[in-house]
């Protein structure tokens, strides 16, 4: 039952992913990454790491990439001028590296597979709390300084006269 | 969801020949089901009382045709709004168009799942309770922007735009504002944190005289959640005076239905959800409700959860018909400077409260004081 | 074997000075409201002097793992956190009388500078992979903002667009390269993630992690083909920036990768100060060809230009690929040799920016025509820069020439022979690009032959660096021992 929603779940979050950078219309892409972002947070349920699950939806889908709908909202390309792809040889050369780096992924795969067994309890609310404080503290409170420089940064840059 | 399903295939002999993961589908569909219904009949209800209360606020009768008293009147409403011509402007983004309403709906009924209507009434008692509702809610936003831009019509994009800037906003000070109740039981299931304010006659243990902050943060939460639900006085995104009916002006039919269903969900889930954190949820004043035989303990429970939500639902709509509207600049200025930081401090408050405390209340120092 | 959270607080000062400098700043800007004013300047100039100090006063003794092992103090990390907080220093005060700064806000330029720096403070220390990603960020979004400060002109904010779309490119494929790395041990921790490696044969996956990493630091050193950004930046940045950019992220970027890939993929052999790679992945070569190319790269594009900001962005691309020598040789003289080479690289690069920046004070220009005449029109500005930019060469007795000597000497010892050709090649092409710029200073004749005057102050600045490009190039010992003693922390 696990492994079956596994490949499900595993199944939409690649498949939106790889809409997301097919798709024409950026309003498609963010929707599509909002499954993918969906489908992963139902791989961290399906992990027991419900907390890490909610997070991935309240901060991802339900700020990013609102944020990302607002700012192509407010652009709003209309239909005719988005920008049309062209196969270049520069295309050609990346599709086929993309394709030969899936091709090392499933050797990859392969060779390291694991089968699905219990889980240790690394997405409780306990545990993220616990590492952040502890172990990651530094991480934690370095964040702190990046936000605040990125906050000036918006401001400085958004407003007209300072 | 599973336990219960072996324990009705062991209660029902009948079910013996059916395999359990199917017991167990169908009691998922039914749970659900019977959550849908009575979301909806929420809603519907909702939708003749707010009118009502409009009404009696406004010093008039408020809806009186349709069956004794106007009682029927969200049935035809209904009807109306199932039978109507559903009309998708042509320069609209159809599918998006299609997809919005089912985004806002889904949104906000997925968030009924976790709500406490009694002891053992609970449909999905998940150990991240608060945090899935916020996570669900946020679906909101998404179908928010999407029906104010696939209509392609200025007030809806407006609309849109504000609905979302505003949910986004408050949506700090609302999650901060909880985190007292979920600090003090030491949980973030809401069936932990109803249990956590049982005792001491049932009305001292709710989290809202528990201590200084908390009852503070009540009220913070109140107001942000009316905030984040686009309630009067926080609907800039609806405006009909300015933005004529916001993101949801080109939709009509069910689709606009949907719409106003989601509304009065939300509504529903803000009011259950400052009972259970604050208002001792469906503990019963005076009495443990957990001595009773379960079906009884059951009924109580639910009655008084369901009695202090609807209070809470009036309050809403008292509030609703009685204040003017904010300005959006007021609106953003209120979130950022004010609540966010009210309600941040007012959790460094309820953190230290509980550290120098002991984690006891006032009413509790107070019983342990009589002993 | 890690220090706690708090007991590591004691090795942590000179973050603590920077930080609390960035916060005073906040509030001055709030509380004096008079944005313009060079209290900023003053202010960070004191924090990163302070800064300076408590990293250089600590010695780092044996060196230990902070923070959980979060992040490293050894000599390597004390090293680099003076040289990145000296370059800084120097930036601020170019900052301080830059015209392009002028008249507008200077209190977020001065908490990005300072941003940045925390950024490379961490950045040459990290020794987990979260604190080595958080640091490069720290130093990537403050660099986006310093290259976009000149809001309203158009190749300012063109230039921060690049820069943005090509970092959150390189660091995604990074982070990428950084979870194939914890999916084959397990951890976040860079020494441990070597031990695993080095015990397990995973080649195949190896090389795609260590290959995906390079793109992350080769970005930040601009080696070839991560260089793209690097001239449409630094010729949109204001001036002070650009100069920053060419010196503090490439020298935090040179010591992250060392750290990483000398821990990660390659283990010290004990008393021979060589090491050896633990896997069948030869990123030495990898590297090498990188470092040819970017040299080669860099050398023959900045031929061609005729703005000076331009020339010298692809000149310090090309600086990157002869540090880059030192680091494919896995010896530690090789490395000893980057360390002094950066030193070196520091003044004379800074220096030069800085000549360009009193230049386009008064000539409104940053095109190689603008600073025709500048042997008469500021005599001692022109004498500098040609100090600068024949050390930049590597023509003795100029402090550059020990550097490179240092590098080629170490090139040669190991056996690389092919690189130290491309290498000395690269020299003679570099030798026509700079004195291009000396020639139209001192040869040509000025469209406006009006003096152009050189503040007391620019000029004392100038002097202190036009100092150590004099100075190393004759007596270079003490520093060179200093860059010794710091690789010899490096291992644990």
């Amino acid at each position: 039952m696990e492994t079956v929603l596994f490949i499900l779940f595993g199944a939409i979050a690649v498949c939106g992913a790889i809409m997301v950078v097919t798709r024409k219309h950026p309003m498609a892409s963010a929707l599509y990454l909002i499954l993918t972002l969906f489908a992963v947070a139902a791989l961290f349920v399906l992990r027991q790491a419900h907390f890490l699950a909610a997070i991935q939806v309240i901060i991802y889908a339900g700020a990013v990439v609102v944020l990302f709908i607002f700012v192509i909202m407010l652009i709003n390309v209309p239909e005719d001028r988005l920008p049309v792809e062209r196969a270049t040889t520069m295309r050609v050369l990346g599709v086929l590296a993309a394709g030969f780096f899936i091709l090392e992924s499933a050797v990859l795969a392969r060779r390291f597979w694991m089968p699905i067994g219990p889980v240790a309890e690394v997405g409780t609310v306990e545990a993220v709390g616990r590492a952040l404080f502890t172990d990651y503290l530094l991480a934690f409170e370095i964040t702190s300084v990046l936000l605040l420089a990125a906050v000036i940064g918006a401001i400085a840059l958004a407003k007209r006269k300072i | 969801m599973e336990a219960l399903a072996i324990s009705l295939v062991n209660a029902v002999p009948l079910l013996a020949g059916v395999p359990l993961w199917t017991v167990t589908l169908l009691l998922m569909v039914a749970v659900a089901a019977v959550i849908l219904v009575f979301a909806l009949t929420f809603e519907g209800v909702g939708s003749l009382v707010l009118r009502k209360v409009a009404g009696d606020i406004q010093a008039r009768i408020g809806p009186n045709r349709v069956g004794p008293n106007g009682m029927l009147q969200f049935l035809a409403d209904g009807v109306k709004l199932v039978l109507k011509e559903d009309i998708i402007p042509a320069n609209a983004d159809r599918l998006l168009f299609k997809l919005a309403p089912y985004f806002v709906f889904v949104g906000s009924f997925a968030a009924f799942v976790v709500v406490p209507f009694g002891v053992g009434l609970i449909a999905a008692d998940l150990n991240i309770g608060i945090y899935y509702v916020m996570a669900v809610t946020s679906l909101v936003v998404i179908g928010v922007l999407l029906a104010g831009w696939a209509s392609n019509n200025k007030w809806a994009l407006l609309g849109g735009m504000r609905a979302a800037a505003q949910i986004v906003s408050y949506e700090i000070p609302v999650g901060m504002a909880l985190i007292p109740a979920v600090l003090i039981a030491g949980s973030l299931s809401l069936q932990d944190i109803v249990r956590s304010q049982g005792g001491l006659l049932g009305i001292f243990g709710w989290n809202l005289f528990h201590n200084p902050f908390t009852f503070f943060s009540f009220f913070l939460y109140f107001t942000a959640a009316q905030a984040e639900t686009n309630q009067t006085p926080f609907d800039l995104p609806e405006a009909e005076s300015e933005l004529v009916s916001g993101y949801n002006v080109e939709y009509s039919g069910i689709r606009f239905g949907l719409f106003f269903l989601a509304e009065f969900g939300d509504m529903f889930i803000v009011a259950a959800l400052a009972t259970a954190c604050f208002l001792g949820g469906w503990n019963v004043p005076f009495f443990h409700v957990g001595t009773l035989p379960w079906i009884w303990g059951n009924l109580l429970s639910l009655g008084v959860f369901l009695t202090k939500a609807f209070a809470m639902v009036l309050i809403m709509m008292w509030v609703r018909w009685t204040l003017p509207r904010l300005r959006v600049d007021q609106l953003m200025r209120m979130s950022w400077k004010y609540l966010v930081p009210l309600t941040f401090v007012n959790l460094l408050g309820v953190s230290l409260w509980l550290l120098v405390f002991r984690g006891k209340g006032i009413p509790g120092m107070i019983a342990s004081l009589f002993g | 074997m890690f220090l706690g959270n708090l007991a590591s607080l004691r090795y942590f000062l000179p973050e603590f000075a920077v930080t609390a400098t960035i916060l005073l700043l906040v509030v001055l800007h709030v509380v004096t409201k008079s944005p313009r004013s060079t209290a900023s300047g003053f202010l960070s100039l004191l924090g990163v002097g302070a800064a300076i100090f408590l990293a250089g006063v600590a010695p780092a003794g044996a060196g230990r793992s902070i923070f959980e092992g979060m992040v490293a103090h050894d000599g390597f990390a004390v090293f680099f956190k003076v040289l990145t907080a000296l370059a800084t220093l120097v930036v601020i005060f170019m900052s301080m009388d830059s015209r392009d700064l002028a008249g507008r806000s200077q209190a977020e330029y001065y908490i990005f500078l300072l941003s940045t720096l925390l950024g490379m403070f961490l950045l040459s220390s990290a020794t987990d992979i979260v604190m080595l990603y958080l640091a490069l960020e720290l130093v990537s979004i403050p660099s986006y903002l310093l290259a976009g400060y000149l809001k309203g002109q158009e190749r300012s904010t063109e230039a921060a667009m690049k820069y943005v779309v090509y970092g959150a490119t390189a660091s995604g494929v990074m982070i990428y390269g950084f979870s194939i790395l914890f999916g084959l041990t397990g951890s976040t921790q860079v020494a441990e993630i070597g031990r695993s490696l080095a015990a397990g044969k995973a080649t195949l996956p190896m090389l795609l992690a260590s290959v995906m990493v390079a793109v992350g630091f080769g970005y930040k050193i601009a080696a070839v083909p991560f260089h793209m950004w690097s001239p449409d930046v630094y010729e949109g940045a204001p001036t002070p920036a650009t100069a920053f950019f060419s010196v503090g992220p490439k020298a935090a970027g040179f010591a992250v990768l060392v750290r990483f890939y000398y821990t990660v993929f390659a283990a010290a052999d004990p008393g021979t100060g060589l090491w050896r790679l633990t896997s069948a992945v030869d990123w030495p070569f990898l590297f090498a060809a990188l470092s040819a190319l970017t040299m080669t790269v860099g050398n023959l594009v900045a031929v061609k230009q005729s703005n000076v900001k331009r020339l010298l962005a692809y000149s310090s691309i090309a600086h990157a690929g002869y540090m880059l020598m030192g680091f494919v040789l896995l010896s530690s003289a090789g490395i000893e040799a980057i360390l002094f080479y950066l030193v070196v690289y520091l003044f004379m690069n800074l220096g030069a920016f800085y000549v360009v920046v009193l230049v386009s004070n008064a000539t409104r220009g940053e095109e190689i025509s603008d600073f025709t005449g500048l042997g008469s029109r500021a005599p001692f500005a022109a004498v500098a820069l040609s100090i600068f930019l024949f050390a930049l060469t590597g023509i003795p007795p100029f402090s550059g020439f020990i550097g490179k000597v240092y590098l080629f000497a170490e090139v040669i010892h190991r056996g690389v022979y092919w690189l130290a050709v491309v290498a000395a090649l690269n020299s003679v092409v570099s030798l026509y690009y700079y004195t291009r710029i000396v020639r139209a200073m001192f040869f040509e004749e000025p469209k406006d032959a009006s003096a152009i005057p050189v503040p007391a102050v620019s000029g004392a600045l100038l002097v202190l660096l036009v100092a150590p490009t004099l100075i190393l190039g004759v007596y270079w010992e003490p520093v060179a021992r200093i860059a010794a003693d710091s690789v010899r922390m490096l291992a644990f």
